[in-house]
Order: C-alpha cells, then sequence, then structure tokens
C-alpha cells in the first residue's frame, strides 16, 4: 500500500510545523523519516492518521484522498501507528490491550464475548512473537516500557495493518530491546506491510531502512537511500545548522 | 512460572462474571421479599429510594465506568422520563405502561442526539455541558407551562392502582427491583462484550483506541443513549410513585452530584460499587434530611471531596487492589529467570543490565 | 417590541455582560496555571455576596467599601484551596478528578450558605440602585452602571498585574510552559498559589457586585457556571479577551430576548449558543492557543 502527502501545510499558531510537503513513501519497503526536532515528522504522523486536521493539502492511501477521514476510518482502511512516548491501556491487562485490535465489528460482532477462544489464540500468538506472553495477565501499567513498547506493537500489528507506521520505535530502550525491535520491524516488512519509521537513532535508520526522507523546518529537504542522505550535505546543515 | 499452573486470568474474570449473575438474582429477590420483612410505611418509602438510587447509579455506571465520562447532568434524563411519562399518560388516556415505554424509546434517540454533540468534547467540558443539560431542563419544564404545567409542577397517574401506602411502597420496592436486575445484567453483560472493550479502551487511552480501530465516538454515544434511557424510565417510574412532579426536585443537580458521590464511592469500575455505595448513601442522606436537614448538604460536599482526595478508585477496587497485592504476582518483572526468557525488560539502556546476562 | 424596550435591553445587556466578563476571565486564569475548570468560582461569587450582605446588614458600610475585607480574605483562602486541596490530586485522571473536587468545594460552599441563611432570596436595597438617568431613550440604573466601571476596572486592574508586573510575567510564564518557567527560576508552586488566590479575589468583587444588583439565593451559583462555560467555550479557551467579547454578546442577547420572548428563553440562550458552538466550532471563535480540547 502507498502513502503519500502532497501540499501539506498546518501551523500552530505562529509556528510553522508542516510547510507544502510532499512526500510518497515507496510501499513494501522500510522508509525512514528523519529530520532535526521541530522538523514537523510527528506533526505528519498525527495528520496522515488522522489526529488532527491539516490545514492544507491532501494525504493519499492508494490513490484515495483520506484527508478529512476520522482516526478510527483511516486505521480500518489499514494504517497502524505506535506513538512517540509509549501509550498503553494502564488498567487493562496486556491481553487486553491486544483484544482492543480486532478488524471486523458489525453490531453483532460487537456483543459477542470479547475473550472468545479465536481472538485469544490469535492476541497469544502476537504476545510470543514479541516474547510477552508470560506476562499476558499483568496490568500493562506494571510492565516495564521496553516491554510496554513491544506492547505497543504487537497490538498495532494485531489490527494487521498495511502499512505501519512507527514513531520513535527505538526511544529510550536499551540497544538488546531495539535489536528485537528492529527484527519485528524486518518482519512485519517481510509479510509485505510497508512500513514508515521516524527516528533520531542513525545507526539504526542506516541498518534498518531501504528508503530515507529528510525533512527541515516542514519542508523535505532530501530523499533517497540510506548512504546517500547520510552524505547529503543539506542534510548535515540542517541537522548542525542554525 | 506460575502463571501457567494458575488459571488465566481472564478465565478467572470470566468465571466471576457469571457468578455475578447468580448474584443479581440473589439481590433482587432479597430486595421484592423485603417488604414482607419490613412493613413500616416509612421504611418502606426509604426502601424505593435506596433501589431507585441504586438503579440510577448503575445506569450512571454505564457511562461512567466503562468510558470515564463523568455526567453531572444525568438528572436531566431523571426529570425528562419524569415529564415525559407524565404528559404521555395524559395523552394516551392513562395506560401508564405505554408511556413509560414510549419514554424509554424517546429517550434513547434523544439522548443518542444529543450525546453526539456533548460527547465532542471530554473531560472537564464534559461535565459543565451536562450541567447545562440540567438546566436547559429545569428551564423547559417551568417555561412551557401549557404542556408541563410549569412551575406549579404536573400530576400523574399511578402505574398500580393499589389502596394503602404501605403497599404501594412495595409494589415500587419490586418494580425497581426488577429494573435494578435488567441493569445489572446488562452492565454484566456489556463488560464482557467487545463493545465493553471498546468503550474502556475510551476509558484507558481515547486517542489511543481511535488510532486502532475503534470507532469511539458510535460506542460512546451508544452507551451515553442507553444509560439516559434507564434513568429517564427511573424518572418516570418515580413520577408514577410520587403522583406529582416537581420540576424543582426532578431537575435538581443534587441528585446528580449523589448519584456520582455512590458510585465513586463504590468503585466505578465494578458491578456491585454503584450498589455498594447506595447502601452506604442513601440510608445516610434520609439520616441527615430527617435529623439535621441543614448540614445535608455541607456532609455531601465533604463526603464527596475526600473520597476524590482519599479514595478516589471507591471501596472495591481498593479491596481488589489490597487482596491482589497479597498473592504472589502473575509474573515478576525483574526476575532473572523471566528477563532471560523475555529478554531486557529494563529501558533507557545502561550496559550494566545488559551485562547480567540477559541474552535474548 | 418598541424601540426604546430594545434600546434598554441593549444597555441592560452590557452592562450585565461586563459583570459576567469579569467572571468569566477568573475562569481563564485558574484554567491557565493548573489546566483545571474551577466550578466553585460562582459559588463562592454567591459567597461573596453573602459575606457583603451580612456585613452591610451589621455595619451599614456600603458594599462596595467591604471590599477591603472581602478582596484579601478570598485571596488567601483561594491559596488555601489550591494549596491544600488541589495541589493534592495525583496527575492520573487530574482533569476529571478536579472537576468533582471544585464540585464538591461548590456544595460545601452552597451547604455552608443555605445552612447559615436558609434558602430564602436576599438582596441588599440602596439608595441610589433604585436611581437611573436616560441615555438614548433608555434607562440606565445606577446600580447596573456602577456594577460594570467596577468589573471594568478589576479586569483592568488585572489585565496590568499580568502585564507589567513581575509576578504577573511568572504567572504568564507558568500559564504557557510550565517547566520552561521552572527552567528559568520561577517558583511555579507559589505562582499557581497565588493565581489562584488571584482569581478568587475577583469573585469577591463580582460577588459585592452581584449583591447590588440583583437578589440572590445559596443555589443560584449552578446556572452561573453553565452560563460563564457557555461564554469561555464561545469565546474559546486562553483567550481573556475573547471571553470578555463572547460575554458581552451573551449577555446583550440574553437581554434583548428576555424582553423580546420571556425570561424562560433568555435562559436558554447560553445554552443553545454553547451547543451551537460545539456543534460548528468546538474550539471557540475567538480561541486562543489553549483552545484544544480541556
Amino acid at each position: 500500500m502507498s502513502v503519500g502527502v502532497r501540499g501539506l501545510s498546518k501551523r500552530f499558531g505562529g509556528v510553522i510545523a508542516v510547510d507544502d510537503l510532499d512526500v510518497e513513501f515507496v510501499p513494501g519497503r522500510i522508509n525512514g523519516l528523519i529530520g532535526p526536532n521541530g522538523s514537523g515528522k510527528t506533526t505528519m504522523f498525527n495528520i496522515v492518521t488522522g489526529m488532527i486536521p491539516a490545514d492544507s493539502g491532501e494525504v493519499t492511501l492508494d490513490g484515495r484522498r483520506i484527508t478529512r477521514w476520522s482516526p478510527n476510518r483511516i486505521a480500518r482502511a489499514g494504517i497502524g501507528r505506535t506513538f512517540q512516548v509509549v501509550r498503553a491501556f494502564n488498567r487493562m491487562t496486556v491481553l487486553e490491550n491486544l483484544l482492543v485490535a480486532e478488524r471486523r465489528a458489525g453490531l453483532g460482532e460487537l456483543l459477542r464475548s470479547a475473550f472468545r477462544s479465536s481472538e485469544i489464540d490469535r492476541a497469544m500468538g502476537w504476545l510470543r512473537r514479541v516474547g510477552l506472553d508470560h506476562l499476558a495477565d499483568a496490568d500493562a501499567a506494571d510492565v516495564s516500557y521496553g516491554q510496554q513498547k513491544l506492547l505497543e506493537l504487537a497490538a498495532v500489528l494485531m489490527a494487521d495493518p498495511q502499512v505501519l507506521m512507527l514513531d520513535e520505535p527505538a526511544g529510550g530502550v536499551n540497544p538488546v530491546m531495539i535489536e528485537r525491535i528492529s527484527t519485528l520491524v524486518r518482519d512485519a516488512n517481510a509479510e509485505g506491510r510497508t512500513v514508515i519509521v521516524v527516528e533520531h537513532n542513525m545507526d539504526l535508520v542506516m541498518s534498518l531502512c531501504d528508503h530515507v526522507v529528510v525533512l527541515d523546518r516542514g519542508r523535505r529537504i532530501a530523499e533517497g537511500d540510506a548512504a546517500s542522505v547520510q552524505a547529503d550535505e543539506r542534510v548535515l546543515e540542517a541537522y548542525l545548522g542554525v | 512460572m506460575p502463571s501457567a499452573s494458575e488459571r488465566p486470568r481472564w478465565q478467572a474474570v470470566a468465571r466471576a462474571r457469571r457468578w455475578n449473575y447468580a448474584g443479581i438474582v440473589a439481590l433482587v429477590a432479597v430486595l421484592c421479599a423485603a417488604p414482607v420483612m419490613v412493613t413500616a410505611s416509612y421504611y418502606r418509602y426509604a426502601g424505593v429510594l435506596l433501589v431507585m438510587y441504586m438503579v440510577l447509579a448503575t445506569s450512571w455506571n454505564l457511562v461512567g465506568g466503562f468510558t470515564g465520562y463523568v455526567s453531572l447532568g444525568h438528572v436531566a434524563f431523571f426529570g425528562f422520563g419524569a415529564y415525559c411519562t407524565g404528559i404521555l399518560a395524559d395523552e394516551t388516556q392513562g395506560s401508564v405502561i405505554l408511556a413509560l415505554a414510549a419514554t424509554f424509546g424517546i429517550t434513547t434517540v434523544g439522548a443518542a442526539l444529543i450525546g453526539v454533540v456533548a460527547l465532542r468534547v471530554r473531560g472537564a467540558s464534559f461535565v459543565i455541558v451536562t450541567i447545562a443539560l440540567v438546566y436547559m431542563g429545569s428551564l423547559l419544564a417551568q417555561g412551557m407551562r401549557s404542556v408541563t404545567g410549569g412551575s406549579s409542577g404536573l400530576d400523574i397517574a399511578p402505574l398500580f392502582t393499589v389502596s394503602g401506602r404501605a403497599s404501594r411502597h412495595a409494589a415500587y420496592i419490586v418494580t425497581f427491583a426488577v429494573l435494578l436486575g435488567i441493569v445489572m445484567a446488562l452492565w454484566n453483560f456489556l463488560d464482557g462484550t467487545k463493545f465493553g472493550m471498546g468503550l474502556k479502551a475510551v476509558r484507558e487511552d481515547e486517542d489511543r483506541a481511535r488510532s486502532l480501530g475503534v470507532d469511539t465516538t458510535a460506542f460512546k454515544v451508544a452507551a451515553f443513549a442507553l444509560s439516559a434511557a434507564f434513568v429517564s424510565l427511573a424518572g418516570g417510574l418515580y413520577a408514577t410513585w410520587t403522583g406529582f412532579i416537581d420540576p424543582i426536585f426532578v431537575f435538581s443537580v443534587q441528585i446528580s452530584a449523589q448519584i456520582v458521590l455512590m458510585t465513586l464511592l463504590g468503585g466505578m469500575r465494578s458491578l456491585w460499587g454503584p450498589v455498594l455505595g447506595a447502601a452506604v448513601i442513601v440510608p445516610s442522606s434520609e439520616f441527615f434530611l430527617v435529623n439535621l436537614p441543614r448540614m445535608h448538604l455541607v456532609t455531601m460536599g465533604v463526603l464527596l471531596g475526600a473520597v476524590v482526595l482519599l479514595m478516589p478508585d471507591g471501596i472495591i477496587p481498593s479491596l481488589r487492589a489490597a487482596n491482589s497485592r497479597r498473592r504472589p504476582p502473575a509474573a515478576s518483572i525483574r526476575e532473572d529467570g523471566g528477563s532471560v526468557a523475555a529478554g531486557d525488560p529494563d529501558s533507557a539502556g545502561e550496559p550494566a543490565l545488559i551485562a547480567n546476562g540477559a541474552t535474548p | 417590541m418598541t424601540r426604546s424596550l430594545f434600546v434598554q435591553a441593549i444597555v441592560f445587556g452590557v452592562l450585565t455582560g461586563g459583570v459576567y466578563a469579569l467572571m468569566a476571565s477568573g475562569l481563564s486564569l485558574y484554567f491557565g496555571v493548573m489546566r483545571i475548570v474551577q466550578i466553585a468560582h460562582p459559588a463562592f461569587l454567591f459567597l461573596g455576596a453573602y459575606l457583603t450582605y451580612s456585613l452591610h446588614n451589621a455595619l451599614g458600610w456600603d458594599p462596595l467599601l467591604t471590599l477591603p475585607i472581602t478582596v484579601p480574605a478570598f485571596f488567601l483562602i483561594g491559596v488555601a484551596v489550591q494549596r491544600l486541596l488541589l495541589a493534592r490530586l495525583r496527575d492520573e485522571n487530574r482533569a476529571m478528578m478536579s472537576v468533582l473536587l471544585t464540585f464538591s468545594i461548590a456544595v460545601v460552599v452552597e451547604g455552608t450558605l443555605s445552612a447559615i441563611y436558609t434558602g430564602s432570596y436576599r438582596s441588599i436595597n440602596l439608595d441610589y440602585a433604585s436611581k437611573s438617568f436616560e441615555l438614548f431613550g433608555a434607562r440606565v440604573p445606577y446600580d447596573r452602571l456602577i456594577g460594570l466601571a467596577v468589573a471594568g476596572l478589576t479586569l483592568l486592574a488585572l489585565f496590568s498585574i499580568l502585564k507589567y508586573t513581575r509576578y504577573g510575567r511568572a504567572l504568564r510564564a507558568t500559564m504557557q510552559h510550565r517547566d520552561a518557567a521552572r527552567l528559568v527560576g520561577v517558583d511555579t508552586e507559589r505562582v499557581t498559589a497565588v493565581g489562584f488566590g488571584i482569581g478568587l479575589a475577583t469573585a469577591a468583587v463580582g460577588g459585592a457586585v452581584l449583591s447590588i444588583i440583583t437578589t440572590f439565593f445559596p443555589s443560584g451559583h449552578w446556572e452561573w457556571i453553565a452560563k460563564l462555560m457557555a461564554i469561555i467555550v464561545v469565546g474559546g479557551l486562553g483567550s481573556v479577551g475573547g471571553a470578555a467579547l463572547a460575554a458581552l454578546v451573551l449577555g446583550v442577547t440574553e437581554a434583548v430576548v428576555q424582553v423580546w420572548l420571556s425570561p424562560v428563553w433568555a435562559g436558554m440562550v447560553f445554552y443553545l449558543f454553547l451547543f451551537l458552538t460545539l456543534i460548528f466550532r468546538p474550539q471557540g471563535f475567538f480561541g486562543g492557543r489553549l483552545a484544544q480540547r480541556f
């Protein structure tokens, strides 16, 4: 599935977060989205997933315009995302956190038990894949930050998205955890999902991403494969410059 | 590891939920039988109030407990239900039952429409909007004299033609008890469904729930409408019980406050919380009204403030938490055994932690 | 409706709108420093009215002369409430719990008032209160005019404090970005407490004005909070100017509708505006930067 934005703009009071931005992510690949702080990455994420409205411009998903869609409609259309600061349903168990993310929902479906064996099996499957199955009954608030990150990822994957948007998946976790997350991301991509990763960890971006887009002050300043972007002068200037 | 030998938690919870149905039946049976043992008219009167508040609190908890949205304006639906039943009973020449049924339906639709607007805001704004609802209701009731009788109130036909106050009270205890059983059963049922799960996700993190595909607006509105409908039904029943609708009383924010207080006290996130809270608050409130009427409001305010500051989760969840602290944990986060299997548990990479042998 | 009645209504609406504006700005202050909606604000308004009433009856003072007593007293109460009660709220669920807590404070205040004064309506009758003068064919009652003047002066004082004093700068910094303010050395705890105190002090002023211009009773504050919230939602949160403008617009509309239709529909004006704003423009019409969902 392909995701892109055209002419996207968004300002918050006096601050221009996104400025006439055009980006087309490569379908089926792991795309990296990098840039210095305040370059508009998370804002773009929020607009694409419907969390905040754009001032102008369009968001497209496989050619369809999804610009004014609600977040849940966009999620059902196939986009899943994680958040910059990990979010979990704290007073629900790890297992229940996954059970929330299910696709089908007619009225009859909604009134059936949330704990049918088919759902539980799927959820436990994902928990096993991320290594959290032994914590299935723990309250989400009680597990460690790194485990919450895995939980968030598992929940998003449970919803079977075609596009996976990860906002700083490696933020605030140690190298061992980063490695595990990378593996999961690669596996998810291998299953055919388009991945878009916002990251500050350059090593991770270089090793993980096939295609990298660089933002600065709300605009796209460079694009290409990891190595060429890293060597690009404009990129270096953006990160180091005033 | 403990979890392998213990029953998984969700199964234990599901079992408890099934037992709840038995508990509900038992409660309803006890309440229906109570008038046999309690014959004094005043105590029966208090009994009707008690069961009615149990209904109101449990209905309120369909929204408050599941979605976390605190409505201080549910009394607006109580008042609306009273007037709607009263007016319709007049129009349909006395079929009170028909009026009650129609009230339920009308409120469901009306509350859904109101909910679509009111639920666009969250937290404190939502609370204020619900308070505004109460005032709108009060104004309309007093303003539309030709329909509602204005400030002088409205007379209404009774549901049961039983003679004698005490017998009438008994009849209403049974009626409200049956209604309570229905609402509690509904709450218990929804608690285990995907619908309930989605609502609880709204309570925990609404934006994240949306990003996972949950249609939070539809869910919230449905819960709100259902909750309002039952409250309106209780209002209608109340009106037929007293035989008279007083616009000041049926639209008073104090009733809303009491409902919130008892649910908060008992525990918002459990089936039995509202019932427990009502059992504590209603008798106390009656006591104050009779013996120390001037201190009634102050006491209620202080109680609510105390609960918010000291015991915001309520009695039942606090008991649950104390209980689970005594049992061994479902999984230990920092045990070496656990961390070897799961990979490194801790965040913010410190090399020392990796060196502890926690290899992936 | 005759023209003179219409003009009369407008004049009345402007005068009342001024008082609404003063009260709404107090609410904005609480929200600014603590991100909570202080439901008990109007309850304290009524407390102020009752205190003024008692002082007037006991000592024969003009209501406005009681301000030197009530304003400092309320300031201290505000600081106490913030430090002792509100500061104790835990962060999780703070928004909801703060509403319930301030709600309970409002109930306690109302309960105290009705216990002491009983539920009967009170008012203060002054010589100049019943006099009025002519303006464009409309009667302008002196009491309302004084009310507007006092409200206006207080708003001006508030504005000056915020803009020109060191404390005001610290307060604005805390409102805009708490952590950043801390980093530059602002004692945000103290600033918040003082902010609360100032907010409640404006309620003292409002209470004195209220006692002059209308009758009051203990449970009257609920209607005020609904109206004030409507003003803030319509005006947009964080915009004191927007709240003032909305207060005037709604005050005038209310007065006109009262003359044109009935008091019942006049009361509904606020709620109608509230719901319409929520439907079409939830962030308010003159909204400031804080105008997000709160």
